[in-house]
């Protein structure tokens, strides 16, 4: 078995073609007719320019506009003065196509490869890729025609570039292997998008196979096989099996209410960290947005956002989710973040120490400017401001206090907003589960985030490995304190949500489901997952199983009784 | 020549699209485009070069234009920035 990264979820089973690299060297020729060898790239260029075109339309209509978007820069790039511009005047000085082609290329190969930006360095690979191309025209070299390999093929290749990717006919590729290439690269972005498992950085795998041989591509794992024994071939034809069963399960519940199996309604909402994740979760049909985090806003900027830079960005949220709720937590950082222009002092115990609603609520002017920045931005779709870390009723009171205020002044300015505008509590420490009754009735809502629940119940560090096998959310401490919470805000009559990881566990769903929590907020990829395993439980069987896991002492025991009663 | 300073307010920075777009709407200015980011110049008309200053979300940059249409080059320049770069 060959080890990768896993990059495109899924099972392929299928024989292997390998996209074997070409021989692309030149001779390095000084040219005296550069008219020609001017004449002779040119041409080179254009028929790459109009053949990207080509491939980007069809990319558009088969995968989508964002990834035609690659192709169509690759065309982009090489039509720029400082890349073709550069290479003719290379040539006019004497050079072969060739070499002023591969010159230039690999000089932005080298400042593109070694920028300090994930973004940025992916287009050195672009660059590689225009390179190559463009050589291939200059030599007169055909490329093995991808679009035409037969039905059950494993692509094995160095790296899958854009321009391989797009020849990808769907229905004939059944897995894809590399041996460089990232989570984040083009060729994984396009093979999910496609929805080809695909595990890349396998260190040597193109020699380390034969064309014809039979691999087995675990792109959930990431984990190859070649010409693997009949009994493991046979453990993945039933895992293929299973995997796209459930695949076609989850597509049923695409545009779906979240139902449970009584048919009580829930709703399942998506955890963002900018404006753009919105469409993501448009995308993945959430229901709102259960936690809209606004650290961006300060962490990636050099000085503190203004009001306008901060209601553009909450705006284009509520736009994009199109009236549903979109839930902004205000700033939750403190000293472990060293942002330059705050003035953060190193503590001793920054997890405990002068952070989140504790540093904005001694800091009201910039707290106020983002407080008036959602709410002028409540205008434009339906907003509600979360506190984090809240441990005192007066905390919440103070709040809503800065938030009458922003009301005041912007009805004397006539700025428009939403007068009913709710302020809620992040209940995620041991102080708000404790007083949660006395919260409920100040808040107009609780989100559960039961990341720093149990860090701050189990008084856990879960980086710390010594201590880290006390942090679960299934300890019985931890779901006392999460009961007690969603009991508080039922009482109260306040809706209670989660934006911790648990909301979309399979095995604290149905313990969530009989305690009465409304709103699951989850990664946008987990939306209909969640949504399956609700629709599978009735209140009557969730509070059979919350009673008996309950009365349980310890946390091994609450996992082996909720795994033993999960339902597939 | 004339110019103006802009904050990026693109929060993924100069990335392949807007500065894809905009050194095309600088290459239809006789202008030379300038943009001065962190002590240093770039050709505004090559989408490469923008790509290598690296700038990033909430930076502020200075647009320079020099050239018979400077003016008609600078407002349309800073009408892109400002709406945020096609993104």
């Amino acid at each position: 078995m060959y080890k990768g990264i896993a990059a495109s979820r899924g099972i392929g089973i299928g024989t292997i073609c390998r996209i074997i690299e070409q021989d692309l060297s030149f001779e390095t020729k000084i040219v005296t007719d550069t008219d020609a060898e001017k004449a002779r790239f040119q041409k080179a260029i254009d028929d790459f320019v109009e053949e990207t075109y080509a491939m980007a339309e069809e990319v558009k209509k088969n995968i989508g506009p964002k990834e035609s978007e690659i192709l169509l820069g690759h065309a982009v790039m090489i039509s720029d003065p400082s890349m073709s511009g550069e290479m003719f005047s290379m040539i006019d000085a004497g050079q072969c196509a060739e070499a002023a082609l591969t010159a230039v290329c690999d000089m932005f190969y080298g400042i593109f490869s070694t920028m300090d930006d994930e973004m940025m360095r992916q287009r050195a690979s672009d660059i590689a890729d225009v390179k190559v191309s463009i050589l291939k025209k200059l030599l007169g070299i055909e490329d093995v025609d991808i679009s035409k390999v037969p039905e059950g093929t494993v692509l094995v290749c160095k790296d899958l570039t854009p321009s391989m990717t797009s020849q990808i006919v769907k229905e004939n590729v059944a897995g894809i292997i590399t041996e460089v290439g990232g989570p984040t690269s083009h060729s994984a972005i396009l093979a999910r998008a496609l929805e080809i498992p695909a595990v890349l950085s396998v260190p040597g795998i193109v020699d380390l196979v034969a064309d014809k041989d039979t691999a087995i591509v675990d792109g959930t794992a990431g984990d190859v096989f070649i010409n693997p024994e009949i009994s493991v071939l046979s453990d993945y034809v039933i895992k293929r099996e299973d995997f796209n069963r459930k695949k076609e399960e989850l597509k049923k519940f695409k545009g779906k209410e979240t139902l449970t199996a009584d048919g009580d309604k829930l709703e399942i909402f998506c955890n963002i960290g900018t404006p753009k994740d919105a469409k993501k979760a448009m995308e993945c049909d959430g229901e709102g947005v259960g936690l809209f985090r606004s650290e961006f806003l300060f962490m990636d900027n050099t000085h503190l956002p203004t009001e306008e830079e901060q209601f553009e960005a909450y705006k284009e949220a509520l736009e994009t989710m199109q009236g549903k709720t979109v839930i902004i937590r205000t700033l939750d950082i403190g000293g472990d973040k060293d942002i330059p222009y705050m003035d953060f002092e190193k503590e001793e115990n920054p997890f405990l120490g002068f952070r989140a609603v504790r540093y904005c609520l001694a800091h009201t002017d910039m707290y106020k400017t983002q407080l008036r920045a959602i709410t002028r931005a409540s205008a434009f779709g339906k907003a509600k401001i979360m506190v984090p870390l809240v441990t005192t009723v007066d905390e919440v009171r103070a709040v809503k206090k800065l938030v009458e205020e922003i009301k005041d002044e912007l009805r004397k300015e006539g700025i428009p907003f939403d007068e009913n505008i709710e302020v809620g509590c992040m209940t995620e420490t041991a102080a708000s589960a404790a007083i949660a009754d006395f919260l409920a009735k100040e808040a107009d809502f609780f989100s559960i985030g039961t990341n720093d629940l149990t860090g701050y119940t189990m008084a856990v560090d879960r980086g710390n490995a010594k201590v880290a096998y006390l942090y679960s959310a299934f300890q019985p401490a931890v779901l006392r304190s999460i009961k007690q919470i969603i009991v508080a805000a039922k009482e109260a009559g306040i809706p209670v949500g989660m934006c911790g990881e648990a909301a979309a566990d399979p095995l604290m769903i149905p313990l969530l489901m009989s305690f009465g929590l409304d709103e699951y907020s989850v990664n946008p990829v987990l939306v209909l997952t969640a949504r399956c395993i609700i629709s599978k439980w009735t209140k009557a069987e969730a509070d059979a199983l919350a009673e008996k896991v309950m009365a349980m002492d310890n946390v091994e025991d609450v996992v082996a009784a909720l795994k033993a009663a999960a339902k597939e | 020549m004339v110019s103006k300073e802009f904050t990026i307010n693109d929060e993924l920075g100069m990335h392949m699209r807007p500065a894809s777009l905009l050194s095309q709407m600088a290459a239809k200015y006789q202008s030379n485009v300038t943009v001065k980011y962190n002590g240093k110049d770039f050709n505004a008309k090559s989408v490469m070069l923008l790509m290598t200053a690296l700038i990033k979300y909430g930076s502020v940059i200075e647009v320079v234009c020099d050239g018979p249409d400077e003016e008609e080059a600078l407002a349309a320049i800073g009408e892109f920035i400002d709406s945020g770069m096609g993104d």
